[in-house]
């Protein structure tokens, strides 16, 4: 071989073109997009028992509404055990698995900035959660019905975490997906389900709903970067 | 190590090149190198399809001017050379994507015929 087989050609075009496309063959052997997502999905559907199970609820703030009512923030205290300690274990298996990976193709990522934005976001966030535990209104918008309740959530921590990946891996179709997905965890999505706020299944739809965004889109990229993660011999 | 030509704002782009860096293997070295923390000196080999000895040479003539690093260890048992691009380096291949940039669209308007 010689070094003709790689760029063929002076002309500044040719060698501006080649050079974009090797700049994106490599971004592209770099990605594993499919494995943060079916982490992420594992742990928001891993949630769900410690929702349902896990603990008694927290009572933030209360006010009386009335004659012996009152009204108050509530969250279940095993959650905020849970997550914090989930994602930052998510992100720690993640940077393991891209780092052992990209060693053994030859190109090591940059996967730090994504896993420590990650437990920063998820950290920040979950101090959020405990101020708005503290600080919110009881009488507006119960549970997590309010947006700062829900950009106050660990799955909002997850998206905004994606949001990064992206970034580095400069991949568009997951921007789109993250895109896709924050607006499900922020827009209130209800297919005409009732449901007690004070219900320990509550929040299960809303964990079922970003899982399966999550779940669907882990698969799709496993599918779409198959033939990537398996080298010809 | 060596700069680029003395950029001049009326000059021809052209000799705002580096001849160290505007050279088809060196500049595919350093893209991939951009790419990624480290890059692993048999993924170069074979993503841009040269022999051991030639891309050692063009190798070393980065090291030279500073535009890499190489790091020679061991994964096992297996010894491995690390190339790692330097700030030199970056800044060194942005300034020839600068200049590529420069030269195609003075080309392009030398192209267009006049009205």
């Amino acid at each position: 071989m010689t070094t003709e087989a790689a760029y063929p050609g002076d002309d500044p075009h040719r060698l501006l073109s080649d050079t974009r496309e090797l700049a994106q063959r490599v971004r592209k052997a770099q990605r594993a997009t499919w494995f943060p997502l079916l982490v992420f999905a594992a742990v928001t559907f891993a949630s769900i028992p410690v929702y349902r199970y896990g603990g008694i609820y927290h009572f933030g703030t209360c006010v009386v509404t009335g004659p012996g009512l009152r009204a108050c923030t509530i969250y279940p205290s095993g959650a905020f055990v849970y997550w914090p300690v989930a994602l930052v274990l998510a992100y720690a298996v993640i940077a393991a698995f891209y780092i052992r990976r990209s060693r053994a193709r030859g190109i090591e990522t940059r996967v730090r900035p994504y896993a420590i934005a990650g437990i920063v976001i998820a950290v920040a966030l979950t101090g959020a959660a405990l101020w708005e535990l503290y600080n919110s209104s009881p009488s507006g918008p119960v549970g997590l019905h309010g947006l700062g309740w829900r950009l106050a959530t660990p799955t909002c921590a997850i998206g905004l975490a994606l949001l990064v990946l992206a970034r580095a891996e400069r991949n568009r179709a997951l921007l789109l997906l993250t895109i896709a997905y924050l607006a499900a965890v922020l827009v209130p999505v209800n297919f005409g389900w009732v449901m007690d706020p004070l219900s320990r299944w509550y929040v299960v739809p809303r964990l079922v709903i970003d899982g399966s965004v999550l779940l669907l889109g882990g698969i799709g990229f496993a599918l779409a970067q198959r033939p990537l993660r398996s080298p010809a011999p | 190590m060596t700069g680029p030509a003395a950029p001049d704002s009326t000059g021809h782009p052209a000799n705002g090149l580096d001849d160290i860096v505007h050279q088809r293997v060196r500049l595919g070295i350093l893209t991939i190198a951009r790419e990624a923390r480290r890059v692993e000196f048999s993924y170069l080999r074979t993503n841009l399809e040269l022999s051991p000895g030639n891309l050692s040479q063009h190798l070393g003539v980065l090291e030279t001017a500073g535009l890499i690093s190489i790091e020679k260890g061991y994964a096992g048992k297996r010894a491995r050379t690390w190339i790692t691009l330097t700030d030199a380096g970056s800044a060194a291949l942005a300034e020839e994507i600068t200049q590529l940039k420069l030269l195609i669209s003075r080309i392009d308007r030398a192209d267009t015929p006049p009205d």
